[in-house]
């Protein structure tokens, strides 16, 4: 429980640039180097933290559940946010005086394409995953609808899973 | 405190503060910036709880320092009752989505070998990569400019997909240059 505690802890220290940067970081950890899930699991954990309100990284919260049952997704939850909750507690006390903000962003700001081919990387080896062509079909659909249209993810997700029962 | 503004804060009750975010935690469906939108409607517009220059500052440090729906909570709450109300703002607006995931997390790894499940799970799964794909082309065309744009984000998709390096490593070291980048800049 304590490594798994650690495990979000670094992950939550490291996730800026948006959820998504933790696609790729949690796929590392969880799946290749701890192989607590697999990656038909961590697929699947994707597509259950996506019906939620809360952030991407909520995901943390799917796989504590898997490694350690319920406290495993409390301790897997607390540690992933609790950086970001910290931070933003100190932010909010320091708001006046931030001075180095420009330098802060800069920063921000240019790491943000590495953080794009990170989260490509994610596509990229989850897409090992599919077999058959009706599944890459979905996946060519599904692109062009996230694409040109704003419809809500956690609609298109459900949906997928009602078509995949009635098929 | 120093304040920016003449903005005099109300007296917001740390239950006020819980429920409120809990209610933006249950209904505030499609997205970050669906939730941010909520958030201003309510503490903003119709509470007046912060002023809007404020919730716009709170908002860019959140979009800085990672999930921005739940820093931009986490700030407003800060703002109102110091670190208790901070805390308690952020809880209230994980607190549904920790028990929705739960749950389904649990339901998930009992019915795993369901014959229905994985047929749903099945058609989920392209579904959520197309999504990743989206985010991808999306993010790039926004972030990725210029060609040192272009090759830092080649790099780091061919350092983990290609060359399985490390991922936190990999952004580690991105940090590093574009601090040295944005240094460089300043200098010249």
């Amino acid at each position: 429980m304590l490594s798994l505690a650690w495990t979000f802890l670094k992950v939550g220290l490291l996730f800026f640039g948006g959820g998504y940067v933790l696609l790729p970081l949690l796929q590392h950890l969880l799946v290749e180097q701890y192989q607590w899930l697999t990656l038909q699991e961590f697929l699947d954990g994707v597509a259950i933290s996506q019906l939620t309100p809360g952030p991407l990284a909520i995901l943390a919260t799917f796989a504590g559940v898997r490694i350690g049952g319920f406290s495993g997704g409390l301790v897997a939850t607390i540690c992933v946010f609790l950086p970001c909750v910290v931070l933003m507690l100190l932010v909010g006390r320091w708001y006046d005086r931030l001075k180095e903000i420009n330098l802060i962003r800069a920063t921000l700001d240019g790491v943000l394409p590495a953080v794009v081919g990170l989260v490509a990387s994610a596509a990229w080896s989850l897409g090992s995953t599919l077999a058959g062509v009706q599944q890459w079909l979905l996946l060519v659909g599904a692109f062009v609808v996230f694409r040109y249209t704003k419809v809500n993810p956690m609609l298109m997700i459900l949906g997928a899973g009602l078509l995949g029962m009635l098929v | 405190m120093a304040q920016i503004s003449e903005h005099k804060y109300p007296h917001v009750s740390l239950w006020q503060i819980f429920t409120l975010f809990f209610t933006i935690g249950i209904t505030g469906f499609g997205g970050g910036m669906a939730i941010v939108a909520l958030t201003e409607r309510l503490v903003v517009r119709e509470k007046q709880w912060v002023t809007s220059e404020e919730f716009l500052h709170g908002l860019a440090f959140g979009q800085i320092l990672g999930p921005f729906s739940l820093n931009t909570c986490t700030f407003v709450g800060y703002r109102l009752r110091g670190v208790s109300g901070g805390v308690l703002a952020a809880v209230g607006f994980m607190l549904p989505s920790f028990l929705i995931v739960s749950l389904l997390a649990w339901l998930y790894l009992r019915f795993q070998h369901l014959h229905l499940l994985k047929k749903a799970l099945s058609a989920t799964n392209p579904v959520v990569i197309a999504l990743i794909c989206a985010v991808v082309l999306d993010m790039g065309k926004k972030q990725v400019r210029g060609l040192n744009g272009l090759l830092l984000a080649l790099a780091a998709f061919a350092a983990v997909a290609l060359f399985k390096l490390n991922v936190a490593l990999v952004l580690v070291a991105g940090l590093v240059w574009a601090l040295a980048s944005a240094l460089w800049q300043r200098e010249h």
